[in-house]
């Protein structure tokens, strides 16, 4: 799904005046399919015109030239034209039009005000950062008209980091039943502040001009239309990045507390449910740093997680460390001692407990799970073709490797091209242990040398 | 300070590099009263003008040096001093009573390390003074140590930074990760010099090193030894032979490198340098002794499957505490006490990061275990008549019992074999399982490869 679907233009009109900037700061890939042309929307205008931004100088409102006389325009005006259109000066959120519309609006003010020949061009800003400086102006405004809109009315965020909290999990047989992120949260669907609700990440420059925790209600307030969102539309995309920005907002407010840790959370279990491990480990790292600092969340849920993820990244040092920070009490608590024992059953090739703790993983640590699942069933195949002759039932297989089927099982030794080695026998079929050595050996060996480290630094 | 200087200029007439380093060496516990008579013979102004007058002006003690040396030293004895007032303060062995505090002290020493460094590259320094950068760097590290403690112990606040990512263990290592960097520019030092070697600084470079891999290891950060090590290899060609290097230096460097390896599971090359660490460390050094041995014993678990013996733990009743009773048990193929061993040393195997590697023993615990009920199971008549054989075709049921009791826990049939297959795929059995039929069939020539059955 495409940026722009998930934001029906018109319905959004703070969106317009706040749209993605990409400058130094911001650490993520500008998303590519932003596709929306910047288009002055009406409001927008009625503001743009009765706002008078401070450090524009051309912010008065001009009649737009009807007929172009002829005018024998200064050099510096010229320059500063020619400054005003060159690539390395555009800025990738203002867009070639706004800027034009800017730049006549600025001479032409200053022609008809007489001061052409007085301005001093060249250290006049170029019309694209006029544009930002306004927006960033009305911005402000806005806000602060929104906060104390809802500063009467807001109810306490408290119940933010409640919702979290993670229900007892029903058994998860085989993936017939994973848990969602969105299970985690309760439905406490809010109206959202429009302005707020589709902006992209920001640079800080425009940050800055922004009073410190400002918008602390407003934050709670997206997080819930966030959760909301993700419900309903499934866009992980797009949720990502509203994820993004907002934990970019609690970084910049410098706000460390309760509410921080539920973002990083929330955010951490839609990107496992998504696979998406790169970001997983982002908010993972932010989430033990900020239990560290004694902030309350799901300590040992994540906690749980995080043996899982070395496991799968295989980084032995990271896992040695990750059981070093736990605490006695920490593995008594049973999502823990189930990645414990899964790391110690993975240690001593004991795929048989491994995969019946596969089919039992608190939480949403299946996910994780799943992610290693594959090398390890390799693992094991090879372990058995060396050690069981001539053969055994497939089935056998299908139980011990946790299939969900024989089908799948067989399945799974068709991809491994182990076709040959099925054979039907009676009214069962049969797996040629004995004669699959060295294709499992290998296929093993393939499995455990490349693991995919996504966004792993 | 004309005595220090007296010192300086008697260490230098004779080129003694560990007597001029022992000019620049801080040792308060030993040496205070000097040190205290150092700081106190003059003001900043006063002590810049005696430094001026002994190293430019003074003819007197006609050293054979030029005279850009001859300022390098000037500003190492001045920052020097410095740092002596901040150390001294530190300590609270100043008249006055001033505090500061270890942060301070550091970054006085980070001075002096980068006037020593200065000195080389820029005052035309020889190699027989290195000693004065080992100096520099032993007690850059040090105070770098104290200083993270004491801005820890005191709960400072963080430093705001505005990134996204913010890790309270770097703002917790802050002076020494720093102090990394400044070793390291000892390190490249050492490295970069093109000078023959009889006149190289190359001979520093083990000493750097070692240091740096201590600090690494201090922060965590074990894998940026790696790096060094690949530097180290990559220019092996043109350094001097590693046995002609000091010994303590030998040792401690193979003994990082070893540890490397083993966190790195590869454990034949751990051992080897582990052996040379061994080999080659002083007989008195116990705690040395002890901390090779801590990696090599669970090394040799893993490669040659042998455990310490008695007289080799005797004189270490640490190593004693931390292995006697996980050798016991292996020993005795008893799978309930190794798992009871492995549990209480949790917490001590971890933080030594052997924790992951001698859970492995368990292998070799339960491989005495099967090897045991192998031979319990006797002899048979040998075919057609001949000589009495093992049996070798042993009921799966045999080893569930024995895994049972000696585990003390109950286990199904299927996680029998599957352990047993373990063992095969491992090496340490030879034979097969024939599932369908319920036995598993051992080799008839040693079916326990390397146990004499």
């Amino acid at each position: 799904m495409s940026w722009a679907s998930a934001t029906p233009p018109g319905t959004q009109p703070g969106y317009v005046s706040y749209a993605h900037a990409a400058t130094a700061y911001t650490p993520v890939a500008v998303r590519q399919g932003f596709g929306q042309p910047y288009t002055l929307q009406p409001q927008y205008a009625a503001y743009a015109n009765t706002t008078n931004p401070p450090p524009a100088p051309a912010a008065p409102p001009a009649e737009p030239q009807q007929q172009q006389q002829k005018i024998d325009w200064p050099d510096k005006v010229r320059s500063y034209v020619q400054r005003s259109f060159e690539s390395k000066n555009m800025l990738p959120d203002v867009s070639r039009e706004e800027m034009e519309a800017k730049l006549k609006e600025t001479i032409s003010h200053a022609k008809d005000a007489g001061i052409m020949y007085t301005t001093d061009w060249d250290s006049m800003p170029l019309p694209q950062m006029l544009v930002r400086t306004q927006r960033a102006a009305l911005l402000e405004a806005q806000q602060r008209a929104t906060t104390q809109m809802l500063a009467a009315s807001w109810p306490s965020p408290a119940s933010a980091a409640a919702s979290t909290e993670p229900p007892a999990r029903a058994t998860n047989h085989h993936n017939s039943k994973k848990r969602k992120s969105s299970d985690f949260s309760e439905s406490d669907p809010s109206t959202g502040n429009p302005w707020r609700s589709n902006k992209k990440l920001l640079s800080l420059s425009d940050r800055i001009s922004q009073p410190p925790g400002l918008d602390k209600h407003i934050l709670h307030q997206t997080l819930d239309l966030l959760k909301k969102k993700w419900r309903k539309e499934n866009n992980y995309n797009y949720i990502c990045d509203q994820f993004k920005s907002l934990r970019q907002d609690l970084t910049v407010q410098r706000i460390k507390n309760e509410f921080t840790v539920s973002v990083y959370e929330i955010h951490a279990r839609i990107a496992l449910e998504k696979g998406d491990l790169g970001e997983y480990n982002q908010c993972q790292t932010q989430l033990r740093a900020l239990y560290a600092s004694g902030i309350k969340g799901n300590a040992v849920e994540f906690k749980a997680y995080r043996i899982l993820y070395f496991i799968h990244t295989a980084n032995r040092t990271a896992l040695n460390d990750a059981i070093a920070d736990l605490t006695t009490a920490d593995k008594e608590e049973r999502a823990i001692k189930h990645a414990l024992e899964v790391r110690s059953a993975l240690a001593l090739g004991n795929y048989h407990r491994f995969f019946q703790l596969y089919l039992d993983v608190p939480n949403m640590g299946a996910y994780l799970m799943d992610m290693f699942v594959k090398r390890e069933r390799l693992a094991a195949l090879a372990n058995m073709c060396k050690a069981y002759k001539p053969d055994f039932k497939l089935r056998f297989i299908t139980e011990e490797l946790a299939f969900e089927s024989d089908a799948e099982a067989a399945q799974f030794i068709i991809d491994h091209n182990g076709q040959h080695l099925l054979v039907e026998r009676e009214d069962s079929i049969i797996f040629l242990a004995g004669n699959a050595k060295q294709l499992f050996e290998t296929a093993r060996a393939d499995a455990h040398r490349r693991v995919d480290l996504k966004g792993q630094i | 300070m004309d005595s220090l200087i007296k010192e300086f200029r008697a260490a230098y007439a004779g080129q003694l590099g560990n007597d001029l380093a022992r000019t620049l060496t801080p040792d308060v516990p030993n040496n205070a009263a000097q040190l205290i008579s150092v700081w106190e013979s003059g003001n900043s102004q006063s002590v810049k003008d005696d430094l001026k007058f002994l190293f430019v002006r003074d003819k007197s003690a006609r050293l054979n040096m030029s005279s850009e040396e001859a300022v390098g030293w000037q500003e190492i004895y001045y920052s020097y001093w410095k740092a002596l007032g901040e150390i001294l303060a530190a300590e609270g062995l100043r008249k006055s009573r001033v505090k500061t505090s270890w942060t301070s002290v550091y970054e006085a020493w980070k001075e002096l390390a980068s006037q020593i460094i200065r000195g080389y590259t820029n005052h035309e320094f020889e190699n027989w003074t290195i000693p004065c950068l080992y100096v520099a760097g032993k007690y850059m590290r040090l105070y770098a140590m104290r200083a993270d403690a004491e801005r820890g112990s005191n709960g400072d606040e963080m430093v705001t930074n505005f990134q996204d990512d913010f890790d309270p263990e770097t703002e917790k290592h802050k002076s020494l990760e720093d102090c990394a960097r400044q070793l390291n520019r000892i390190f490249n030092l050492c490295l970069s010099d093109r000078a023959p070697l009889s006149e190289s600084r190359k001979w520093g470079i083990y000493y750097a090193i070692n240091l740096l891999f201590k600090t690494y290891f201090k922060l965590n950060s074990a894998a940026l030894s790696k790096n060094v090590l690949r530097v180290l290899s990559a220019g092996r060609g043109d350094m001097p032979d590693f046995e002609s290097f000091p010994k303590s230096q030998q040792v401690t460097f193979k003994y990082y490198e070893g540890v490397l390896a083993f966190l790195e599971e590869n454990y034949e090359e751990a051992e080897r340098h582990l052996t040379l660490a061994w080999l080659l460390c002083h007989k008195g050094a116990t705690r040395n002794m002890e901390l090779i041995l801590t990696y090599l014993i669970p090394c040799h678990l893993l490669t040659t499957h042998t455990l310490p013996s008695a007289k080799l733990l005797a004189p270490f009743p640490r190593l004693q505490a931390l292995f006697l009773k996980l050798a016991t048990a292996i020993k005795k193929g008893d799978l309930r006490g190794f798992h009871q061993a492995l549990q209480e040393g949790e917490d001590e195997f971890v933080k030594r990061r052997i924790y992951l590697t001698l859970e492995r023993g368990r292998d070799i615990a339960l491989r005495n275990l099967l090897r045991k009920v192998f031979i319990a199971g006797g002899f048979i008549e040998g075919a057609e008549g001949g000589a009495q054989v093992r049996r070798t075709r042993i009921p799966v049921a045999e080893f569930a019992a024995a895994i049972r009791m000696s585990g003390g826990q109950d286990i199904d049939t299927d996680e029998v074999e599957c352990l047993l297959a373990n063992m095969i795929y491992k090496n340490l059995m030879k034979g097969y399982i024939a599932h369908e039929r319920g036995f598993v069939v051992l080799s008839k020539n040693g079916a326990f490869p390397g146990t004499g059955v």
